[in-house]
């Protein structure tokens, strides 16, 4: 359900909305204002029980067939229904992320040119409720030259060849992908499904160390796409548990890796545990923690992390 | 049952908006049927301001008058609240389309899907986001908010901070001046009143509640770069210092791509310089036994002290 806030602001601008397009038909209306069909009945239900003058009586007389939508008294309402200031939310929250993308590496010019146009109307048309917008900015980062072959490779429909760096393997591999599409959360990513490993994969892009538009068609098996808004690293039940005890220096720990608890420790450290299906791949967190932090458990990856140490302090004569 | 708040909201706005001359609150509590309801004079007369400052937040500009005889009256000008008119292409309309998806933190995504709704109400073409491409703002810190807030009002601001290696949060006394997202963190610039100079803040590390503390008093710079000093924090800002490692072969590909220049040694070692900034010694021990650091002697020190440490275990 959504609040009473964002319902008044969504009402008022239906109330300008169907103004203008006497009859206009339900479905249209919930996809332009992005709400469902239901959504939209609901506010029609009440739209009616609110009146235009401080002197009581002139309700809104707008009514639907559960297919279209009439008004009919749109000519007592002059000043109610004329299209609205934007707020300084509403024009912050357009004009920094249109920004955003705009500066996105790689993307095509046409799109880049559109967004910038925009930009600049929108300037103008929110006057000062744009001017807030200027505390706020976002920088996606990518890898301009990745990101327009992969572009072009969902466009074409095209299968992608490239060498990719795993950094919990410390290697390159060469994979064979069709691209289904790229997202940007903080870092820019290609989801594809992966010949070599014939799965669902993502692949960050400042990791792709060589990339080629290859002949083939692309062929993805139908997926649903991965739900961004529950993060990019969704641990199985399953999956292995790794206890890692960080002093005030390894508190970044929580930060940057998805946990399932992170208890304060006495220190200003944290206990931290988390899940991950391969728990070799935290080796070098460990080896980077040094005297900041500790692998708990398992056994066998905290024992992996010593022997990694041991060895390495061999070449300085240890 | 008591009638719906958005019923209420929306009652009080129309009126404001379909009056040419101010209205009294007592005018407004006898025409909204919802204000009826409330029997005690505090309790209408909270309501009514909280009401009037959620109309303001969605962006109504309504004007307080005080009349001869000392009463307030209110009212929303038609002119004061008209968007100019706007003419985007398709293009652009879709643009927006797909600016308007970025937002993940509650309040800005809502008030982009507002501005778009305000937006096709005036008669911007209806376009679908036709991109492959989904850009995502985080916002999860639950700092952002009150911090956003206090940047656009000028306010000064209160809150537990604790620096990275900090054992415990500090109090901190800061007038925010500008919010940035970068690799999808959230970094706070501004003075803090304490040190007398500009810091930068990750709202990651900050502990409770944002406080205000009145008005923000030191002169805004014209430019405020807060990823240049995260970045510079990061290690990833212009350094000349380089260093020389070896790395074993096939391995270490970020390191390679970094090189200002690489040679093989032997069948097994290859001899790299890289630019040498903050944080490189953590970065290089990950590599373990296929890093071994030649020069400077201190970068060298600093990797082996860090693998002493995980020997120990």
């Amino acid at each position: 359900m959504s609040n009473a806030i964002d319902q008044t602001r969504r009402m008022l601008s239906l109330v300008t909305y169907l103004r203008e397009r006497p009859g206009a038909r339900v479905s249209e209306v919930a996809r332009a204002f992005g709400v469902s069909e239901a959504e939209l009945i609901g506010d029609l239900n009440v739209l009616p029980l609110c009146g235009t003058s401080f002197r009581g009586g002139d309700l809104l007389d707008i009514d639907t067939d559960g297919e279209r939508i009439w008004w009919h008294n749109p000519g007592t309402a002059d000043d109610v229904a004329q299209p609205l200031r934007l707020a300084a939310d509403e024009a912050t929250a357009l004009l920094v992320a249109a920004r955003a993308v705009a500066n996105l590496p790689g993307l095509r010019d046409s799109d880049r040119q559109a967004l910038l146009r925009a930009v600049t109307k929108l300037e103008a048309a929110a006057g000062e409720a744009a001017e807030a917008s200027a505390h706020l900015s976002v920088t996606f980062e990518s890898e301009g030259s990745v990101f327009a072959t992969v572009d072009r490779a969902i466009t074409e429909r095209r299968r992608l060849w490239m060498r990719y760096y795993s950094p919990a393997r410390d290697t390159l591999t060469e994979r064979e992908v069709d691209p289904i599409r790229l997202f940007a959360v903080g870092h820019t990513y290609v989801e594809g499904w992966c010949r070599l490993s014939e799965d669902r994969r993502t692949f960050r892009l400042d990791r792709v160390a060589e990339i080629r538009l290859l002949d083939e068609p692309s062929d993805p098996p139908r997926i649903e796409p991965r739900d961004l808004s529950q993060g990019l690293v969704q641990p199985a039940g399953d999956d292995p548990e790794v206890v890692i005890e960080v002093g005030p220096g390894g508190r970044w720990v929580a930060e940057y890796y998805p946990h399932d608890s992170a208890e304060e420790l006495p220190d200003g450290g944290l206990r931290i545990t988390l899940r991950t299906p391969d728990p070799g791949s935290l080796r070098r967190l460990a080896l980077r923690l040094g005297r900041d932090g500790r692998i708990v458990a398992p056994a066998a990856l905290a024992a992996g992390a010593r022997d990694a140490a041991v060895q390495a302090l061999g070449a300085y004569g240890e | 049952m008591a009638i719906a708040k958005a019923e209420r909201l929306m009652n009080l706005a129309l009126c404001l908006m379909n009056t040419r001359r101010p209205v009294s609150k007592r005018e407004l509590r006898a025409s909204i049927e919802a204000y009826h309801e409330v029997t005690s004079d505090d309790a209408f007369n909270r309501m009514f301001e909280r009401d009037k400052d959620d109309l303001r937040e969605l962006g109504l500009v309504i004007d307080t008058v005080e009349s001869l005889d000392g009463e307030f009256g209110y009212l929303a000008r038609s002119d004061r609240n008209r968007l100019p008119d706007i003419a985007l292409d398709p293009e652009e309309a879709a643009a927006l389309s797909l600016a308007a998806k970025v937002w993940q933190q509650a309040r800005l995504a809502e008030a982009a899907s507002g501005a778009l709704q305000k937006l096709r109400a005036a008669g911007v073409p209806y376009e679908d986001a036709s991109s492959a491409l989904e850009p995502r703002i985080p916002a999860p810190e639950p700092a952002f908010e009150a911090l956003m807030v206090a940047t656009r009002e000028r306010r000064a601001v209160a809150f537990d901070y604790r620096k990275a290696n900090a054992v415990r949060p500090e109090p901190r006394l800061v007038e925010p001046w500008a919010l940035e997202c970068w690799r999808g963190h959230w970094y706070l610039a501004g003075y803090d009143r304490d040190r007398e100079d500009v810091r930068v803040f990750r709202l990651s590390r900050i502990s409770g509640k944002v406080r205000a503390r009145g008005a923000a008093a030191a002169a805004v710079p014209d430019h405020v770069d807060v990823r240049e000093a995260v970045a510079r924090w990061a290690g990833e800002g212009a350094t000349a210092a380089t260093a020389r490692i070896r790395l074993r072969h096939e391995s270490g590909y970020p390191l390679r791509a970094r090189a200002l220049s690489t040679a093989a040694v032997d069948s097994e070692w290859d001899e790299l310089e890289i630019p040498y900034g903050h944080g490189l010694d953590a970065w290089l021990a990950e590599f373990g036994p296929d890093v071994v650091v030649v020069a400077p002697e201190e970068l060298r020190a600093e990797v082996v002290d860090r693998l002493r440490a995980v020997a120990k275990g």
